[in-house]
Formats: structure tokens, C-alpha cells, sequence
């Protein structure tokens, strides 16, 4: 497989949150400025959303309709929009909090977004209770909330299962707990602890950081991969290894993760599998190594190729015929003078795949 | 070493009280000059004029340098600001972070510097810079602030230490060696800091269950009579220094129940919050109540967010949010505010943009800090930055300017003169920087 950068096009505020149409066509940015920019892929013309966040846009799903798309923000706000228009059709407060993340269920029915805040939970900084529920389903068609889950905030990321039945939702510490959104109980079917993904510094950082950045189902449904950053002495050295690791999500038994010598370092956010379903993207921030956008074969784990895009890759997504690939990106503005304007600090790409 | 003040106190290793300094020292805020006379503190009277005269100095030592935009000067409307917003404080048209609603609701209690101007973007040169209120001179080590408070204002006899310095973290990187280094300077080892707090304490307690009663006053007899002979013959300052610090452990030892975390009011506690950070603040108070005349409240270097600055601000910002607001009520309500400086400052800000790594980077171009309690109005702002925060506009502030406030606040000369055999004049702080008048009473 390779991947070979076609397009960039430059969007004036970091991209947290991407969704496509099927095709690739049109692209949809959640950037820091609150705002969801429409993007389209062949010409690069740029069209905002009528209605901000009043705080970052962090993430948006577009149904499969391709009519309406919900962002979700750190105003903790969730709002409907409608493509055609560009208007706001519905606002829901979710949370008090952030909007972390949002996932859609592949039938288009849910959308959950997951929250909480890191607040001091003892001598160590271990995270406080919930004040709320960290994970809401919503029906994307009525805007109702169908559930609430209890998890430990901050829960950072979320995904369906291909069947649409199950919800996965992972925190800092490394906590990953899946509903069947069908059940009633509002228990998890499943939870287990990877503690591979989280720091709390000894010589620096006395607090917890990190966490289960990103995560998705295997095409087949029985596997769960989460992808983020492993432990640091220093956290703020942001160097600690770029990792994934794959469970049996019903077992919470680990499959396999990242294999030793295929890794560099850095904060890896996105997971996105390919459409022939053998193969895996993880991308992110790279601190250390040769790359910061790698493609796994689903069946072994083993990386197959990789590039450095030289930008911190917020979201990835394949078109439905496998042969493109659109990633959101942020990108540092550098020291600003007084009184200038500000450098655009968000991307959208298009990258050429061949398998 | 010859100190040229106009409250001018004895040498250190000169224990003789001089009356007409004795009087002056009642009424002109140098009470410290003579508090070397143990027999004065037998006296009730002196002893709760003493009391209340004495001043104390808090400070809350953010080291790695918290986000300006994060607490005290958000710019909403700024690319660079982040996702959390502003509130409205009780000083009209001030805004402060939403993560800091309990500072904002006194926030006339408190005064800001949002023009804090410095040139040390490095850690362990930074550091040194806002500790000691001035850059280095090769070969000299300036006393840090709370060493020249403890030798300003500090107690001979006293049974705390005058210098304590709550840090229950070992490491701390560039924090870690800073630590490791000469806190005093030329003042000598008595203004040391003593280090307490999270296992840093345990000893206070385990020296005492340890060894029994009729041994210990058996070693310390031996003790004193070795370390006078050795001062006898050698003459040694450093010998003297180095007793006196011992002197100060001891008393230490005797007071180790104000340094136990669990034996506060676990309501207070409950109210500071869980964090070793807030828990030693509630101490910083508690030890404050008891006489301690400075004391720092350090916890590593956990505010050098170069990584996940949003994400951790958002659990530190609170933390130091509930502090602030129950230190400065509960001095407040204990009448000692007036009394009592209270800084909250780390040893720069943090850049107006953020990194690949959801970071801010270093910045002493433009930071801000707090203030308030001896000397000092309340709800005042000074200074300003331009819209991103980039540069200050208005009314720059060095470290110098700093120092020149805090001594000043604490009725201490800034421009006293350090006359060191061998060496250079210095003074408390150099070049006669100007205090930040804005906020002084």
C-alpha cells in the first residue's frame, strides 16, 4: 500500500474533527474557532456553517444521508446542521463539559459524544468521580437522549461497532468500558484497563495525562483497537511511543499492539480501518521517529508503510472505494508578532492510496 | 557581612539585643531585629505584641509557569486563547478564566500584574531569575526570596523554622536541580529553607518513635558539647550557621504535629482539596497561624504544559483556584491578610499559541501573576498586553519591580546594601527598580 499526498488546502483554524461524504467529495472540518467549514475536495472552495460552537468544534458526523451533519463542541453542545443550507437546525446540550468526541452509529440512528473533565481526585491527581453522566446517546433523527453511561472522567473517544449495537468509550487512565445500546441496565457488557496509554511523571508532571485517544471496531466486529501515547517519565516531553493496541472487546483480552521496532514517538489520535478490511491507519503527532501516518495489516499487525506528513494528523478517513484518504490536520502558527494576523493553523488533505 | 538598612537588624551570629532598637523595632515593622532575646518572649505581653506584628509572606510556587490565558488574563476572541472561556469578576469590566470562578468572586480582594515582562524563556535560569529578583553575577549567589525574608523578618528563637518550604516531589526536572542548589546564598545556612511536606515529613515523626527518650537528650549533650568545641576552634561561621540550622531542626522536631496533613481539619481539607498542592497550601496556612514567617508551597514542576496545556490546566486551574480563594478568605477571616503576603506566580507565562502537541511553549515576553494581603491594596489590576497577549502595552514589570514590591509590602528597605568582605556591594534589589505602585497600600 501507498500513500501519496494529492491535495492540502489550508482552513484559518486548527481541524479537531473530520467527516467526509462516501465519495470523498466534501469534507467537514471541526476547527478551534468553533466553527464547522465545508470543504470541497476537488476545488478547495470553503464554506462555514452558519451556526459556531462557542467554544472549539471538536468533532462532527455527517448521516448517511449525506443531509445532515452534527458537530459536536467543547461548549458541550451538540448541533444539527443542514448541509444544504449551512443552517443550524437543532441545538442539544449534552454536557457541562467538553464534547470530546463524537462517534455515529453506521446505521445513522445514534451519535454519542463522551465528556468529563480531569479534576483532582486525590494526592496524586487521580481523576475525580463523574458529576455526570461521561457518555449520551442521542437520536440523530429527534435529537432525544436514548442513554446515559457512568464512566471515570475524561472520557477522550468513542466508537460503534459495524452492527451499530455496541458502544466503546475509553479515558485517561486507560479504561475501556462497551455497552450493548440496546440493553436497558445501562451496564457495560464489557470494561478492562490498559495501562499503556497513560503517564503520571516521576521526575516531572505529577498528574495523570494521556489516554485512549482514538478508537474503532474491526470491520468484523469482534476486535477493538484503541490508539494513543505510551507512558513517560516525562510527559511533557511528548515522546512516549506511539502505540495501539487491539482486544477482544467481549474478553477485554489484548489481541496484539504495535510490535517493538515499527513505532517511533508521539501522541497518536486517529484509527481508521481500510475498506478491503486488512488493512489499518493510525496517525497523529510524531515526536521522534520517521513517521507520523502508518498503515497496519489487519491480520498481523505488522506495519506495511508509512509516511512523515510533517503536521499532527487530528482525524483520517478513507473513501468508501479505498482509493483516497482525507485527514484533518493542525498546524503550529510559530511565534506570532503583535498586531499581525494570524497564519492559517488548519489543513484538510487528500491523500492517493494504492493498495 | 554588613547589612546597610535603615531598620538595620543584628548580624546573625550576634544573639544581643540592642534597647533602642528593641523600641523601634515595636513600632517600625523590625520587630524581627530583636527577637533574638529569649527572655522577652517570657513576657506575655511582648510575646502577643510580637505576635501580632510579625509578617508572613505565602508563596505559591507554580513552578513550569501556569497559562496566563488559562487564569488571570483570558483574551476571548484570540486565536491563540483556548477553549475555556471568560467570567466577569467582582471588579467591574475584569475578566478572569471560567476555570476560576472562585477567584472571581473576590476578585477584590486580589491584585493582578498582567505585565509581567522577563528574559528568561529557560527553565533553570528563569527560575533562579524570580527567586532571587535578579539575574546571576558569576561567582556571587544571591539569597533567594525567602531566604532574604527569613533573615528580614525571621525569628532567632523561634521554634519554627523561618524558611519552610513545602514540596512533597523529589523531582522536578529543572525545578529538581534548582533544589538541589544554594537557596541562601551569601546569607549563610540558618536562611536555608527547611523541606517538608509529603514524605519530605515523615521523618519528624519517625526520629522521635525511633530513638528513646534518655538517648536522645544523651546525644544531644554529646552534641553540643562537640559542635561548641569545634566553633571554639575553628571559629568557623559556617560552624555557627550550620548549628543554628540545627537548632531550628530540633525545634522543628518538636513541632512535627503542624506539619502532618492528617491532623488538619479534615473540613478544611475537604475545602482545599484532595491535591498534595492544596493540602500544603491549608498547611502554608496553618503553619502561617502558628508564626512561620515565609513559607513556599511548591509541587514539582507540574505547570510546564508543553504537552496536553489544555488538558491538564483544566484539573491544575481549579486546584490553585479553590487554594487562592480559601487561603486569602480563611487569612482574611483570621484577621491575619493584613498581615500576611500571599504571591501566586511561577517563573514565567505561557506562549499565546499552542504547539503540534495541544501545548504552550515558554514565555517571559508577557505573564501575569497575583498578589495581595501585607502592604498592599486589594482588586487592583496594573498593566496590560495587546489583544493575543503577544507583548505587553502597558506599564512593563521586571522581576526587580517585583522584589522592590514584595519588600516593600513587608516593610523591609529594597534597597538595602549587602557590604560581603571580598566582594562586590549588592543590594536587595538592585538598580533601585521602582515597586509596582499601582498596588501598594
Amino acid at each position: 500500500m501507498k500513500l501519496t499526498r494529492t491535495k492540502q488546502y489550508e482552513i484559518p483554524f486548527s481541524v479537531l474533527g473530520l467527516a467526509t461524504t462516501p465519495d470523498g467529495a466534501q469534507a467537514y472540518a471541526a476547527c478551534m474557532d468553533g466553527s464547522v467549514y465545508a470543504v470541497d475536495t476537488a476545488s478547495g472552495r470553503t464554506e462555514v456553517f452558519e451556526k459556531k460552537h462557542t467554544s472549539y468544534a471538536s468533532g462532527c458526523v455527517l448521516l448517511p444521508d449525506g443531509k445532515t451533519l452534527i458537530s459536536g463542541g467543547y461548549d458541550g453542545t451538540l448541533l444539527w446542521h443542514d448541509v444544504t443550507t449551512r443552517k443550524c437546525t437543532r441545538e442539544v446540550k449534552a454536557h457541562t463539559f467538553w464534547s470530546w468526541q463524537l462517534a455515529l452509529s453506521p446505521d445513522g440512528k445514534r451519535v454519542a459524544s463522551v465528556t468529563g473533565q480531569y479534576l483532582a481526585g486525590g494526592w496524586k491527581y487521580e481523576p475525580a468521580a463523574e458529576t455526570e453522566p461521561s457518555v449520551r446517546v442521542y437520536d440523530t433523527a429527534s435529537g432525544a437522549l436514548l442513554a446515559s453511561y457512568p464512566h471515570t472522567p475524561p472520557v477522550l473517544s468513542c466508537a460503534f461497532s459495524p452492527d451499530s449495537r455496541h458502544l466503546a468509550a475509553a479515558n485517561m487512565l486507560g479504561e475501556v468500558r462497551v455497552w450493548d445500546v440496546q440493553a436497558q441496565d445501562g451496564k457495560p457488557v464489557s470494561q478492562w484497563t490498559s495501562p499503556d496509554f497513560t503517564s503520571w511523571g516521576s521526575t516531572k508532571s505529577h498528574h495523570y495525562s494521556g489516554g485512549i485517544y482514538g478508537l474503532v471496531f474491526s470491520p468484523d466486529g469482534n476486535a477493538l483497537l484503541g490508539c494513543g501515547m505510551g507512558p513517560m517519565v516525562d510527559p511533557m516531553a511528548g515522546n512516549g511511543k506511539m502505540t495501539w493496541q487491539r482486544w477482544d472487546w467481549r474478553s477485554g483480552k489484548r489481541i496484539d499492539q504495535i510490535k517493538d521496532g515499527q513505532h517511533g514517538s508521539g501522541l497518536m489520535e486517529t484509527l481508521a480501518f481500510h475498506p478491503d478490511g486488512k488493512h489499518f491507519l493510525m496517525a497523529g503527532r510524531q515526536a521522534q521517529g520517521t513517521w507520523n501516518v502508518a498503515v497496519f495489516s489487519g491480520a498481523d499487525g505488522s506495519l506495511v508503510t508509512s509516511l512523515d506528513s510533517k503536521s499532527r494528523l487530528t482525524h483520517a478517513r478513507f473513501t468508501a472505494d479505498g482509493k483516497n484518504l482525507v485527514t484533518s490536520v493542525i498546524v503550529g502558527p510559530g511565534k506570532v508578532k503583535p498586531g499581525q494576523p494570524w497564519p492559517a493553523m488548519g489543513r484538510v488533505q487528500v491523500y492517493s492510496v494504492e493498495v | 557581612m554588613n547589612l546597610r538598612d535603615p531598620h538595620p537588624r543584628c548580624p546573625a551570629n550576634e544573639h544581643t539585643l540592642h534597647r533602642r532598637l528593641f523600641l523601634k523595632g515595636l513600632t517600625g515593622g523590625a520587630l524581627a531585629s530583636t527577637a533574638s532575646f529569649t527572655g522577652l518572649f517570657q513576657n506575655p505581653v511582648f510575646a502577643a505584641e510580637t505576635k501580632k506584628a510579625q509578617k508572613h509572606c505565602i508563596l505559591l510556587w507554580l513552578c513550569g509557569a501556569p497559562s496566563q490565558f488559562e487564569t488571570w488574563y483570558p483574551k476571548p476572541g484570540s486565536p491563540g486563547n483556548g477553549p475555556f472561556g471568560s467570567m466577569p469578576t467582582k471588579v467591574p469590566g475584569i475578566h478572569y478564566s471560567s476555570l476560576m470562578p472562585k477567584c472571581a468572586s473576590i476578585a477584590d480582594k486580589l491584585n493582578l500584574v498582567r505585565s509581567m515582562k522577563t528574559n528568561q524563556p529557560e527553565h533553570a535560569l528563569a527560575i533562579n531569575l524570580l527567586q532571587r529578583g535578579g539575574p546571576e553575577r558569576p561567582g556571587f549567589t544571591r539569597p533567594t526570596l525567602g531566604s532574604s525574608l527569613a533573615q528580614a523578618m525571621g525569628q532567632m528563637d523561634a521554634k519554627l523554622p523561618n524558611f519552610i518550604f513545602l514540596d512533597p516531589i523529589p523531582g522536578g526536572n529543572e525545578f529538581e536541580g534548582f533544589k538541589a542548589g544554594n537557596w541562601a546564598g551569601w546569607l549563610g545556612a540558618e536562611y536555608a529553607p527547611v523541606r517538608l511536606g509529603g514524605d519530605y515529613t515523615q521523618f519528624l515523626n519517625t526520629e522521635g518513635a525511633s530513638i528513646p527518650q534518655h538517648d536522645r537528650e544523651s546525644r544531644e549533650t554529646l552534641r553540643k558539647f562537640l559542635t561548641a568545641k569545634y566553633e571554639r576552634d575553628r571559629s568557623s561561621a559556617v560552624a555557627r550557621s550550620q548549628n543554628a540550622a540545627f537548632e531550628r531542626m530540633k525545634g522543628l522536631s518538636a513541632s512535627a504535629d503542624l506539619f502532618d496533613v492528617n491532623k488538619l481539619p479534615a473540613k478544611d481539607r475537604e475545602r482545599y482539596g484532595p491535591g498534595s498542592f492544596a493540602q500544603h497550601a491549608l498547611m502554608s496556612r496553618h503553619l502561617v497561624e502558628n508564626g512561620a514567617p515565609f513559607v513556599m508551597v511548591a509541587n514539582g514542576m507540574n505547570w510546564d504544559n508543553h504537552v496536553f496545556n489544555h488538558e491538564i490546566h483544566q484539573m491544575l486551574v481549579p486546584e490553585l483556584d479553590h487554594v487562592i480563594y480559601n487561603l486569602v478568605t480563611d487569612l482574611e477571616e483570621r484577621g491575619l491578610l493584613d498581615s500576611t503576603l500571599v504571591i501566586a506566580m511561577g517563573e514565567f507565562g505561557r506562549s499565546p499559541w499552542m504547539n503540534a502537541a495541544r501545548g504552550r511553549e515558554h514565555y517571559p515576553t508577557a505573564w501575569s501573576m497575583m498578589m495581595t494581603g501585607c502592604g498592599l491594596k486589594r482588586g487592583v489590576v496594573t498593566g496590560a498586553t495587546d489583544v493575543d497577549g503577544v507583548d505587553v502595552i502597558e506599564k512593563p514589570y521586571s522581576e526587580q519591580n517585583l522584589f522592590a514590591t514584595i519588600f516593600t509590602a513587608l516593610g523591609i528597605d529594597p534597597y538595602a546594601e549587602y557590604d560581603l568582605p571580598g566582594m562586590p556591594t549588592f543590594h536587595r534589589v538592585e538598580n533601585k527598580a521602582e515597586p509596582i505602585r499601582d498596588i501598594l497600600a
